[in-house]
């Protein structure tokens, strides 16, 4: 049960700046993920919080409290691996009251804290097995109920679906939200995965080279994505971004055609940007592009479209007729769901209206 | 709330019964390079056998295969009960062993728990600590033979601490003598333990050690749970390699003290050389050695059973 907040936190490491003014507030009993390809600073940002790194500058509070120096082993910080680190050795039991054991606590407390946390979690009827050999969710539960047994402030999480097939991820992404929502506890999860992020995650923290560049909800930054990077990286495929003159409430895209804005930003250099969901197929339609390639995975079609070096992607469900490579292929994009970004920085900007 | 779902194990294929015919044919291709392999390996012990029940020496002038004409049955079996020299030699060599291999076990692990972080100067301090264990045994005598003389440099560097001059006869007296052999044994071998444990060491997982760290275990509590139950295999492999090899302790010991004064350092290996190349008694060495084969095996056998049990 712990708000935590990162105040302007920064990592170098020698020369090179691995987390550069990171302000975030993760809520009590929140699901944040931190999202971001790698390198870009966010297992920097989880081993800090975890104490296994010392940062550069800022501050980490836990419910106000600083925690720069106080060691891992105090911080109250409960870490589940990417490969879980389950001491195959023991049995699940052995597992789960390790922690409790380490802290001094009496055999009596040792005894309920296991058999509580092994009720939680369903646990109960393989206690007495060896942690070596169980099926990869069950290596989840333990390494989740084993850092509860000591009831952390916080969860961090390090990317733990990293290594369990495809097919097993969506059963262990419902089975941790559904945990997480059981322990209603503070969650850090790391993931370069936006599915990942997006299912589980109350809250998104988008990071790249050392920056964070949105925090939002999944919709929030799914929607509204505060820069080009965040709206190529969310969504799969990510958000068209096409180069356009923006005259009035017009957008001419070269060799498209031209958008109808809800508001009029002026006069500008712009980048246009809109999901490939929202490319309504339409014979009357402003724009007009050549059919590249076309995919069909299952229900949805991905049609990659191009005129001359620019590039779109447009997602069709199945009631719409696929068009063939090579045809032409008009459409229309309806005003509310273009969003405009700044070539110069890739920040979004602001909408009118 | 939701479920927790319950995943069925993942199903394996049973392997197909392998066809009885192929492995019939198998055998039969394979027959006359096992019989090899089981002649090597039987035929000396055999022999051994075979001549350990008569009193054939080289020096009677007939060849090992009419031994028999010297049969003396159990005799040098009987002999050997009574042999002072020989149970001498055996505990002998076994208080070397019971001062070595321990010494060397917590030698090595405790340099091995200092080298498995990093420290400036770490990578030098490997290599130097690795020397000895590459040190040709008989110049390893030879270095302790004369570092041991009455008046060489441990009785040096002793006389610069005492004040006075000392100068202990080191490889003449009795007791001494051992001592200085089981030194040489310690020096040489303890990088071997080092390396072994240190591997050992470096293979127990990081995050299972990260882990306990984050529950609040101290270094004792993971030494104790975590790192000392993932080295129990590696550990025992240690011990066991250094156990039969300081049973044969030989060369390091014999250009040291020959097995003197007199017999005080006479080990098995040394008092099976003198046995062999100055009595020639041979019937009666192999009678030494398969008592010593017998009594090793059971001790092997001991320690893999130890081992299946642990893994």
């Amino acid at each position: 049960m712990t708000e935590i907040v990162l105040d302007t936190l920064g990592k170098d490491f020698g020369s090179f700046t691995a987390l550069r003014d990171m302000d975030l507030t993760i809520r009590d009993g929140e699901f944040m993920a931190l999202l971001g390809p790698s390198g870009c600073g966010k297992s920097t940002t989880m081993n800090m919080i975890a104490g296994m790194l010392e940062p550069t500058r800022g501050q980490i509070r836990f419910d106000g409290k600083r925690i720069d120096g106080v060691p891992m082993a105090k911080r109250g910080v409960g870490f589940v691996f990417q490969n879980y680190a389950i001491f195959t050795h023991m049995s699940v039991r052995e597992n789960l009251a390790y922690g409790p054991k380490a802290q001094g606590m009496s055999r009596a407390e040792v005894t309920r804290r296991v058999s509580d946390i092994a009720e939680l979690l369903q646990l109960t009827p393989m206690l007495d097995r060896r942690a070596a050999g169980l099926s990869v969710n069950i290596l989840q539960r333990i390494a989740i109920g084993r850092s509860a047994a000591v009831e952390p402030a916080i969860f961090l999480l390090d990317e733990p679906l990293s290594n369990v097939d495809a097919a097993f991820r969506a059963v262990m992404r419902s089975e941790l939200k559904g945990l997480q929502r059981r322990f209603s506890q503070t969650m850090v999860y790391v993931t370069h995965d936006q599915l990942e992020a997006m299912t589980m995650a109350d809250r998104i923290a988008v990071m790249d080279h050392g920056r964070l560049l949105q925090v939002g909800t999944p919709l929030e930054v799914y929607n509204n994505p505060s820069d080009t990077f965040v709206a190529r990286f969310i969504g799969s495929p990510g958000m068209n971004l096409i180069p356009a003159r923006v005259d009035g409430d017009t957008a001419h895209m070269d060799g498209i055609g031209a958008l109808t804005l809800t508001a009029a930003p002026g006069t500008a250099q712009v980048l246009a940007g809109f999901r490939p969901e929202v490319v309504h197929p339409d014979d009357d339609g402003p724009l007009a592009m050549g059919v590249e390639i076309v995919e069909h995975i299952g229900a949805r079609t991905i049609v990659h479209l191009r005129a001359g070096e620019t590039e779109v992607k447009a997602v069709l469900d199945a009631e719409h007729t696929a068009p063939r490579e090579g045809q032409a292929f008009r459409f229309r994009v309806d005003a509310a769901d273009i969003r405009l970004f700044d070539p110069a920085t890739g920040a979004a900007m602001k909408r009118h209206g | 709330m939701t479920e927790i779902a319950d995943i069925p194990p993942p199903r394996t294929e049973t392997p197909a019964p392998p066809d009885r015919e192929a492995a019939r044919l198998g055998f039969r291709l394979t027959l006359p390079a096992q019989l090899l392999v089981l002649f090597i390996a039987v035929f000396p012990i055999c022999m051994q056998i075979y001549i350990s029940l008569t009193d054939w020496s080289p020096l009677d002038g007939i060849p090992w295969w009419r031994a028999h004409e010297l049969w003396i049955g159990l005799t040098n079996y009987s002999d050997l009960a009574s042999d002072f020299r020989f149970w001498g030699a055996l505990w002998r060599t076994l208080f070397v062993m019971l001062v070595c291999v321990p010494v060397q076990f917590f030698l090595g692990l405790g340099l091995a728990i200092l080298f498995v972080d990093e420290f400036p100067g770490r990578r030098i301090f490997y290599s130097v600590l690795l020397v000895p264990m590459m040190v040709v045994p008989a110049v390893a005598g030879y270095m302790f033979f004369m570092l041991f003389q009455s008046g060489g440099p441990v009785n040096d560097i002793l006389s610069a601490f005492a004040g006075r001059t000392v100068s202990i006869a080191w490889l003449s007296d009795p007791d001494l003598a051992l001592a200085a052999v089981i030194i040489a044994d310690i020096w040489q071998w303890t990088p071997l333990m080092f390396l072994i444990l240190l591997a050992g060491l470096v293979s127990v997982p990081k995050d299972q050690q990260l882990a306990a760290v984050l529950l609040g275990a101290g270094w004792w509590r993971r030494f104790r749970t975590i790192i000392l139950p993932r080295m129990k295999t590696i550990i025992i492999i240690a011990l066991a390699i250094r156990v039969i090899e300081n049973f044969k302790i030989f060369d390091t010991l014999y250009i040291m003290t020959g097995g003197g004064p007199g017999i005080a350092t006479e080990t098995i290996s040394v008092y099976i050389y003198k046995v062999t190349q100055q009595e020639l008694i041979w019937g009666y060495v192999a009678a030494i050695a398969l008592a010593i084969l017998i009594s090793l095996s059971i001790v092997s056998a001991f320690a893999i059973a130890r081992l299946r049990r642990g893994s």
